[in-house]
Order: structure tokens, then C-alpha cells, then sequence
């Protein structure tokens, strides 16, 4: 028997920069992407074919390689589908956000050889070569796990569950006990409760992209013309900063990514191949490539030329939307040199910075600028905020749909069993973050609450 | 002479309560040469407590049981005095049927049933212990002296084990009032190393109907048009061998003394339209009860200390509600008929264990009883039970091969979870007699399965009774299904005449064609399955579909109108179906599982899990620490 329900979907490669990356997709969902990328109605297993891989709202995220694989004889004994793309972790996000979309859910910790070992797709050999990565994984996982549980997090979260389970409790003593004496139902307190827990879900789930920015660091790009000093820029930054956390030869094509902390802040500062003026080249990849950087990144440092001439190209409009937000800093390099004239007009909301990647002139100013550019536009929290991660906030979302569809019950009147198996789907989304709740934990709750019994 | 060790019995129940009495049916169904041994037979299948089948989930056990070939339904719709169905105005997922019984009647039916059963041998005598080989169990012991030899033994002793009454400071030794207690069975079961504990539990006065005065009360009458437990209508069938004849519809005031006809071929009349059911009755504590009960708490065994067993929270003593809900003005009180042949009556919601002259205050505290006279006391129960993480799914121990636990002793409350487990025993012990595998119902499709699942993994810490939201597919579980989900296992594993087994899987066959159907038939306005959701009526339906018997149409309704939900709770069983299917070995040792929780790995530990879905079942344990025991399982069975 195989698994019908849902389809899964996580990266087969390390989440950094290399040649290629994979995704891999398990689930009765494969078919159908297998058809929407290929364009054909059947399809060859195991052939690879090379396709567009466009998102649901049509735009083209990257080229990339399917390998279909069909029920039976694939690894996880599902039908599968990898995914073969640019090696940019940004490109394999995307995919991966659109997959969501498109109905997969993320792939749990070892969830593919779980399946492949509950379809008899495993033998010995390959289970020991697995097992030893799972326990690496999930012990780092776990410890995360345990950090986050006694703290802040775990005390949200249990709040959260502690509020839910009321609610839950509530109802199901009017399920159970019918015979009771139980005082008459109220239908409003419930409903208040649950549009309470949700706005709290939402508030927890607000605090991701944040979390994010301080786990995986925040996305810089540096662009500018060729011959701006992005380069120098970079190279400035390092050598200055001792705290390198990670600094990988710029063996891409595209683009070189570099880690380094600046202040509180982890970076990851991608130098882009450069927005070159290249009049009628529309199509140049490389713009392209850099644009969609651009697109995804938190801050963006656009290098210009202080002894040159402003540009005269059309910044990308994303640039523009984002210094709109606050999110871009314009270093106008080569300060020791004599400038070329002011620059305040280039972009509305941009910082300005007047520095020289040489001397080393105004890069304290922008550093300074890049933390507080993440601690105002991304919300540092408070003192007593929770931050959560983007398990928790996909686990928090799905908590919140199932009380949505729970309270379009009740408001409706229906049947109240019916409400109750949407809130049990809400506790088990929370179950995903604290584990499994002990169905007695209900209970416990309805005989403090109520006088049942005969 | 069967019962020797040359010859030894199949199976050997101990005891014939609710338990034993269904364990003692279903193995001898299946072919087994069967003995049920109690300490007195004029007490079989006694409803030693409140005089109602079913109810909230209970109800929904019992239909279950009957869609197993069990006996409790059929009993209770022969002996009934008032059908009820309960939670009217909730969907019919959490519907439940709940009936009142004479006592008397379902004791007697219940023991002619037994005597009539072929390869089913009756007998009075208390075992006093069990005789083992090595690492089995072969007979038991009498208090006669007599030894009688199995291959296996099932043990139902209820409250019985070294069970201890208590009225105030006064302590008798007993598992019923009037009854005796079996003293050194428990011995026995410690030789073997199995651990008991103590579980306590009480029942409330019975009181003379004539000396109470209803008019004071709200009347609690019958369902005009009640539903039977049973799904296979025996009535006029060969099959049905035998009724207990109902008193006819006649003023109350004549009420007849009930009588028993006996014998092959006669009709089971069950319920008809226009029979008279007896009514319950509605009364409250009040303010001066409370003052009686809170003078007077020193007195209770309860709160005097002289009870060591924990007793359930959903029954609680009347003591009990007063100290924890200091703030209810009143408490709601029934009063039940115990039969037709009898004026005593079941006082639900006073259950005590006062001294019985505080017990004679509060009684006639209450509007309705102030001259009320009692007939049997109330008093509270303790008694040995075995924590069933002890026992395997299929209710065998782990200790002892071919010892089986079901009833009370597994630490369950009710007779309908006792009777429930009685029924898997038996069932169990047959399959092992006859070298096959054995056979338990899963959380999905049954109450039943969720009630054994519950108490295997996790144990119990007080009589554990079955509600409706321990189930995680309560959708799944309406009570009319049960027959579906159920019977095809009966039929498979024997326990159905072949008639009814042929009747079951037409049944289902129809069901699930017309539910597929309802989904292409037009009706005004798109499919008629769209238009039965949008709420619309079935005058669209073919007159082939209004020919099915009622429980298949409502079944049929039940599955198009809740399509959407059922088809969610279906897609969470399949999520669950493949690790439900990896076993883990009763030796696998956790320590060897790299990156285990030591949290986690102490709860595998101590619950034993006997598969993954087990395991992830325990509170506590994560996604994570099921995908490391995947893989430490996988290397381990390769």
C-alpha cells in the first residue's frame, strides 16, 4: 500500500551556491507537475526533459531539468519528480514557495526514507548510510528544538496551545456529556476566543522574515555599474571585518556570495555581475540575473561612481520599489577623489553614503546604515517579542486556517463535531511545534471545568 | 472428559460478567471447546451498577459489539424497558443510542443464551489460582479442589479481586454488594509477575418506588420511535433462539410481573410500536443535601481516608461534587427503574460512601424522596487491577503466553467497554488455539480499537471510560456504521451465521455504490449528491434507493452529506496506515537508536509500543523521533 496523501517537497542539495542544485517532489502531485512542466499529457518515465519552470502566476522562475519517476520505482516508491535548477539558493526557494503553492507541503526531517522504508524501497546498505545523516540532522534539529522550547518561543506557543485546548475542551464536554448538567452553551465566548488566538498566531508568525534575517543572514546585494568599485566595496568589507563566518571562492557564474556579521547582523552580500548599460541588450542574462537578486534581496547597496556621471540607464524598478521601503543605501564611491556632482536625486528614499572602498573613508557610516536599516525596517523586536522560525510560522498558518474553517462552522450553525475536527487539525498543526498532546489533556480539562458524572 | 491435561479445554474464562460473557460466546462461536467458570451463576451478566446500556460513545461500543456477532445488543433490545437516543440536536456522528434494561431479564436471557450456546460449558466455582508451565498459563484452580486444564485462559474478574465495600468506616470484603471476593487470584497473577493496583469506583442507593413521590419530578419518558442496538433483525428467523416476552402494553398501574419464554424457533418481539416503556425521572440536591454532606465528609470513606484506589473523575461522589464545585446550588439526579418485576429504583448521581445513616439524611433531603425508603445502600468499591501496558493489543500478557486480561481488571469502567474487550479476548484466544494470527480492530474503524489502543500505550490512572473525543476519526465512527466496518471482520474470522454474513457484505456493497452514485444521478440544480448538501430532499432519488433498509439509506446520506470531512479523515488514516503496519519487537532495545531523546526514549521505553503508530502516539514523542526509529528498525529487520 502506498501513501495517497500528500505530496512532499524539500531540497536534495545543501541550501549554498554550486553548479546545479535538486529538488525533489514525492506525492501523487507529481503527475500533474510532471504534465504542467513538460507540456504533455504523458510523459516517459525516468527521461529526463528540459522545461521552463514557470510559477503558478506565470512568471519564469529558471530553465530546468525534470527527471519524472513513476510510482513503483523511484526512491521513495511514490511517483517522484526532481527538479534540477541553477544552483542559487534564491532560485530554489522560489521553486520551492511555488511547490507550496501548488499544493506540497514541506518535507519533514528524513520523511523521504521514511516513505521509502514504509514502501519496501529500502535495503540495509542504504538505510545505514541514511541513518547516521538523520541522527546527525535531527540532533542539531532537536537541540534547536529544545533551545527554542525553554525559552520565549516554547512559552508563545504553549500559550497558544493552552488557549486552543480551552476551546476545544469547551465544545467536546457539550459533545460528550449531553446528559450533564452543564450550564447552557455559550456560542460567542468560543468564537472570541479562537478570532483572539488567531490575531496572536498572526503576530508570532510576523516575526519569521525577521528570524530569518537572523538565522540565514540578511540578503545584500551590491549593484552598480561595471567599474563602480562593487568589488573594491567588498573586498573593503572583508578585509576590514575579521568575523568572516564563511567566505566561498567566487566559483559561481553568476554572482559571489560572501557571509560576514557587520554590528549584531549576519550578511550574506552577494556582488552581482553589474547592471550594465547595455543599450538594446534586453535580454542579457546577466541584467536579468541581477534583477531578480534585486528582487529577493533585504537591502540593496547601489555603488555608483562619484567621479562619473549619474547613470543614465533605468534602474530596475524593483530597486525603485525597493528604496521606496527604505531598503537601499547608495554609496557614492571614490570620495577621495574630486566628485562629479551630487547624487540626491538617483533615488527617492535611498540613503546616501559617501565613502572610498580605498581609503576606507565612510564604510563605519555604512555599516552603521546597513544594521539600522534591519533593525527599522525588519521590525527588530522587543524585548519580550518571540521570534519564530519558518516551520513554526508555516505550523501557525495552518493553525490559523483550520480555525478559520472552524469558525465559519460555528458562525454557520453547523453540526458542532464538525468544528471540532477542524479545531483537532488546528492542534495538530501545534503539535508539529511542541509534539504530541495527550487526548487525556482534553478531558482533564472538561471534568476541572464541569461537575460530569453520575 | 474435556478440561484434563490430556484433554484440556481451548479456552477457560474466569468470571461471567459483561466481559466474560461475550469472551465466553465469541471463542465458543469460533469453534472452541469452551468453559466459563463463575463463583455464582444466578449472577451472570449482572448489571451491577446503573440499569442502562449505551450512551455517548458506550452506545456506539455496543453497536459495534452486535456488528461483531456480540450478544450485548441483541440482550439489551429484548430486555429493554425505554429506548432513548441521545444528542438529538448534534450531527450523527455523536449520536448515540442508550436504553434502560431490566436487570433481571438480561441476567436470565443473557444465561439462557450461554446454555443454549453449543461447545460452551457453564460452571459455578471461584478460581482461586492459576496453574502456569513455563512462561504459559495451563488451567486454573478451584475452590472446590478442582483443577481444570486450557490452552488458554482469558481473566474477566471485574471488582472481584480482592475486592474491599465500604459504607462509612465499615469495610466488607466483596466485589458486590451481597457477593464474595476472590482473595487469592491475586497472589497468582503477582507470582507471575504481573503488577496490580488498586481502582475504586461506587454505586448509589436503589430505593422503594412506592415510597417515592414523582409527581414532584420531570418525567424522562422514551423515544416514540426508538432505534434497536442490534442491526440484524432475527425476528422470525430461524436463528432466533430467545426471547424474554415483554410485559404488553398495559396501564402502569396493572403492570405484570415479566415472564420468560424459552425455546428454538419463537420470535423476539425486541421493540414494537405502541409497547409501553417505563420512564426515568428528574430530581436535585439542594441546599440542605449540601449541608448534610459537608457536616458529615469526615464520615466518608472517601474523605476519611480509608480508601487507598483511585476512583473515576466522570463519576465522582456526590461528597466529591459538593468539595470541588462548592458553588453549584444543585445537583441533577435520576431515578431509574430496575425492571418491570420490580419497584426498585437506581438513584443515578448519588453515588457515596457515607455511613448509611447520613446516606438515609441526604436521600431525604432531595424533593420527591424525603420519605423515600432504601432498599440496598450505597457504597464504594476497591479492587486489584493489572495496568494494561502490561498486555499485548490482542489483550494477551506479556508475562504469561495464553493468559488473557478483559473487563475492569485492564483498569476500564462500564460494561459496554467490558463486554467490548470480552469480545476481542475471546476472539484473540480462538485465533491462538488455531495457530493464526491475531486480530484487533484499529482507531479508525472502531471504538472499540481506540479503547485498547488508548489503554496499551498509555495505561490508565482511573477507570477509564470511553468518550466520544478520545477518538481522533470520530467522524468515522457514526454509530449506524458500525455493521460496515465491522462486520466484514466478523464474517472473515467466523463469528456471523452465514446468512447474516451474506446480508452484511450486500449491505455494504449497496452502500458504497449508491454513495458513488448520488454523485452522478442529476437533480434539480446539478448532481444529487451537491443537492443533498445544499441541503435539498430526495425526491430526485430513485425508487430502487428508497427500497434499502433504513439504516443502509441513512448510511448513504451520512456519506454524501459529509463527504468533504470524510474524505479528510480518511486521508489522516492513510497518512497513519503505513507506519501502523512496521511492528516493533517487544526486545528492540531504544538505547541503540542514535540521536533519541532521552525523554522520548524513556517513554518508548515504558510504553512499549507494538508499532510506529503506537509510538507516535505517545505524548511527547516528535515526527523526528519516529523517522530515527524508522531507520534503526530498518537496519535492524534487513
Amino acid at each position: 500500500m502506498y501513501f495517497d496523501g500528500d505530496s512532499i517537497a524539500a531540497p536534495a542539495t545543501p541550501a549554498a551556491e554550486s553548479a546545479l542544485a535538486i529538488i525533489r517532489v514525492s506525492g501523487p502531485l507529481c503527475k500533474e507537475l510532471s504534465a504542467v512542466f513538460s507540456g504533455k499529457m504523458s510523459i516517459e518515465p525516468r527521461k529526463a526533459f528540459y522545461g521552463a519552470y514557470r510559477s503558478l502566476d506565470g512568471v519564469l522562475q529558471d530553465c530546468c531539468v525534470f527527471i519524472p519517476y513513476p510510482q513503483g520505482s523511484s526512491y521513495t516508491g511514490e511517483s517522484m519528480l526532481e527538479i534540477c535548477c541553477h544552483g542559487n539558493p534564491i532560485i530554489v526557494r522560489s521553486i520551492l514557495d511555488d511547490l507550496f503553492r501548488r499544493g506540497c507541503r514541506a518535507a519533514e526531517p528524513g520523511e523521504f526514507t521514511r516513505r521509502a522504508f514504509l514502501n519496501g524501497r529500502m535495503d540495509l546498505t542504504q538505510a545505514e548510510a541514511v541513518q547516521d545523516l538523520i541522527a546527525a540532522r535531527s540532533r542539531a534539529s532537536i537541540d534547536a528544538a529544545q533551545r527554542q522550547l525553554d525559552g520565549s518561543v516554547g512559552r508563545a506557543v504553549n500559550s497558544l496551545l493552552e488557549r486552543l485546548l480551552n476551546v476545544i475542551a469547551y465544545a467536546e464536554a457539550y459533545i460528550d456529556f449531553p446528559e450533564e448538567d452543564l450550564p447552557p452553551e455559550d456560542k460567542d465566548g468560543p468564537i472570541a476566543q479562537l478570532v483572539s488566538l488567531q490575531s496572536d498566531a498572526k503576530r508570532l508568525m510576523a516575526t519569521a522574515p525577521y528570524s530569518a534575517l537572523l538565522r540565514e543572514g540578511a540578503r545584500t546585494v551590491i549593484a552598480g555599474l561595471p567599474n563602480a568599485g562593487k568589488s573594491s566595496l567588498l573586498n573593503a568589507l572583508l578585509g576590514e571585518e575579521r568575523a568572516i563566518v564563511s567566505a566561498e571562492p567566487g566559483t559561481t557564474r553568476d554572482y559571489i556570495e560572501e557571509r560576514l556579521i557587520v554590528g549584531r547582523h549576519l550578511l550574506r552580500i552577494v556582488d552581482t555581475a553589474g547592471l550594465r548599460e547595455g543599450g538594446g541588450e534586453i535580454e542579457d542574462k546577466g541584467i536579468e540575473k541581477s534583477r531578480q537578486l534585486i528582487a529577493h534581496a533585504d537591502i540593496v547597496i547601489l555603488v555608483i561612481d562619484g567621479t562619473a556621471p549619474p547613470p543614465c540607464q533605468e534602474l530596475p524598478v524593483s530597486l525603485r520599489e525597493l528604496s521606496a521601503r527604505g531598503l537601499v543605501i547608495v554609496a557614492i564611491n571614490k570620495c577621495d577623489l574630486p566628485q562629479e556632482k551630487p547624487f540626491d536625486e538617483l533615488l527617492p528614499g535611498a540613503r546616501l553614503i559617501r565613502l572610498s572602498a580605498i581609503t576606507g573613508e565612510g564604510l563605519p557610516e555604512l555599516r552603521d546604515a546597513v544594521c539600522d536599516i534591519i533593525d527599522s525596517r525588519y521590525k527588530a523586536p522587543g524585548q519580550d517579542d518571540v521570534l519564530v522560525c519558518a516551520r513554526h510560522a508555516e505550523a501557525l498558518a495552518n493553525m490559523s486556517d483550520s480555525i478559520a474553517q472552524a469558525l465559519d462552522k460555528m458562525r454557520r450553525g453547523e453540526a458542532a463535531e464538525l468544528a471540532a475536527s477542524d479545531l483537532r487539525d488546528a492542534l495538530g498543526s501545534l503539535e508539529q511545534i511542541v509534539g504530541r498532546v495527550d487526548s487525556e489533556r482534553v478531558l482533564d480539562l472538561v471534568f476541572s471545568k464541569f461537575c460530569i458524572g453520575k | 472428559m474435556t478440561g484434563t491435561e490430556n484433554n484440556p479445554y481451548d479456552v477457560i474464562v474466569c468470571g461471567a460478567g459483561h466481559a466474560g460473557c461475550e469472551a465466553a460466546l465469541a471463542a465458543a462461536r469460533m469453534g472452541m471447546r469452551t468453559l466459563l467458570i463463575s463463583g455464582n451463576i444466578d449472577t451472570i451478566a449482572k448489571m451491577s451498577c446503573n440499569p442502562s446500556i449505551g450512551g455517548q460513545a458506550k452506545g456506539h461500543i455496543v453497536r459495534e459489539i452486535d456488528a461483531l456477532g456480540g450478544e450485548m445488543a441483541v440482550n439489551t433490545d429484548t430486555t429493554a424497558i425505554q429506548f432513548r437516543m441521545l444528542n438529538e440536536s448534534k450531527g450523527p456522528a455523536v449520536q448515540a443510542p442508550r436504553a434502560q434494561c431490566d436487570k433481571k431479564a438480561y441476567q436470565l436471557r443473557m444465561k439462557h443464551t450461554l446454555e443454549l450456546q453449543p461447545g460452551l460449558h457453564l460452571f459455578q466455582a471461584i478460581v482461586s489460582r492459576l496453574i502456569y508451565g513455563t512462561g504459559c498459563v495451563r488451567g486454573v484452580g478451584t475452590s472446590i479442589g478442582a483443577e481444570f486444564y486450557a490452552k488458554t485462559v482469558i481473566v474477566t474478574t471485574g471488582t472481584f479481586l480482592r475486592g474491599l465495600m465500604h459504607i462509612g468506616k465499615n469495610k466488607t470484603e466483596g466485589g458486590r454488594s451481597g457477593d464474595f471476593s476472590a482473595q487469592t487470584l491475586s497472589s497468582s497473577l503477582k507470582d507471575a509477575g504481573i503488577a496490580l493496583d488498586r481502582l475504586k469506583t461506587g454505586t448509589p442507593a436503589r430505593l422503594l418506588g412506592s415510597t417515592i413521590d414523582f409527581a414532584v419530578m420531570e418525567e424522562q419518558p422514551g423515544d416514540a420511535q426508538p432505534l434497536l442496538f442490534a442491526f440484524y433483525d432475527t425476528r422470525g428467523l430461524p436463528d432466533d433462539v430467545f426471547h424474554v416476552e415483554q410485559s404488553p402494553a398495559m396501564a402502569a398501574a396493572e403492570r405484570l410481573l415479566f415472564h420468560v419464554e424459552q425455546g428454538r424457533g419463537m420470535r423476539r418481539p425486541g421493540w414494537l410500536p405502541g409497547m409501553e416503556q417505563l420512564s426515568c425521572w428528574m430530581t436535585h440536591t439542594n441546599a440542605r443535601t449540601r449541608e448534610i454532606i459537608i457536616e458529615n465528609l469526615h464520615c466518608s470513606a472517601l474523605y476519611g481516608g480509608e480508601i487507598q484506589g483511585v476512583g473515576p473523575r466522570y463519576c465522582p461522589s456526590i461528597e466529591d461534587k459538593m468539595v470541588r464545585f462548592a458553588n453549584h446550588e444543585r445537583h441533577r439526579l435520576f431515578l431509574e427503574p430496575e425492571g418491570r418485576g420490580t419497584d426498585e429504583w437506581y438513584v443515578n448521581g448519588l453515588s457515596t460512601s457515607m455511613p448509611f445513616d447520613v446516606q438515609q439524611k441526604i436521600l431525604h433531603s432531595v424533593p420527591g424522596l424525603e420519605n423515600a425508603l432504601m432498599m440496598r445502600p450505597a457504597y464504594a468499591v476497591e479492587y486489584d487491577f493489572a495496568q494494561p501496558t502490561q498486555i499485548h493489543s490482542w489483550l494477551e500478557t506479556r508475562q504469561v503466553e495464553g493468559l488473557f486480561f478483559a473487563g475492569q481488571i485492564n483498569g476500564t469502567s462500564g460494561y459496554e467497554e467490558a463486554a467490548g474487550q470480552g469480545l476481542v479476548a475471546g476472539i484473540n484466544a480462538a485465533l491462538k488455539v488455531r495457530g493464526e494470527p491475531h486480530w484487533v480492530p484499529a482507531r479508525h474503524e472502531s471504538y472499540i480499537g481506540v479503547l485498547i489502543d488508548d489503554l496499551v500505550t498509555k495505561g490508565t490512572q482511573e477507570p477509564y471510560r470511553m468518550f466520544t473525543s478520545r477518538a481522533e476519526h470520530r467522524l468515522l465512527l457514526n454509530h449506524n456504521s458500525a455493521e460496515l466496518r465491522l462486520g466484514p471482520h466478523a464474517a472473515r474470522l467466523g463469528l456471523l451465521t452465514p446468512a447474516r454474513a451474506a446480508a452484511v457484505l450486500r449491505k455494504k456493497a449497496a452502500v458504497e455504490d449508491w454513495s458513488a452514485r448520488f454523485e452522478q444521478l442529476a437533480a434539480p440544480g446539478g448532481k444529487l449528491g451537491d443537492h443533498i448538501r445544499k441541503g435539498g430532499g430526495l425526491d430526485a432519488a430513485p425508487a430502487e434507493f428508497l427500497a434499502l433498509s433504513e439504516s443502509a439509506r441513512e448510511e448513504v446520506l451520512y456519506r454524501v452529506r459529509y463527504r468533504g470531512y470524510i474524505d479528510r479523515e480518511l486521508r489522516h488514516v492513510s497518512k497513519l496506515a503505513g507506519v501502523e503496519r512496521v511492528s516493533i519487537p517487544d526486545t528492540f532495545d531504544y538505547a541503540t537508536v542514535p540521536g533519541l531523546r532521552n525523554e522520548s526514549r524513556q517513554k518508548l521505553i515504558r510504553h512499549r509500543p507494538e508499532n510506529l503508530a503506537q509510538a507516535s502516539r505517545i505524548s511527547g514523542v516528535s515526527p523526528a523521533d519516529i523517522s530515527l526509529l524508522i531507520v534503526a528498525l530498518a537496519s535492524r529487520n534487513t
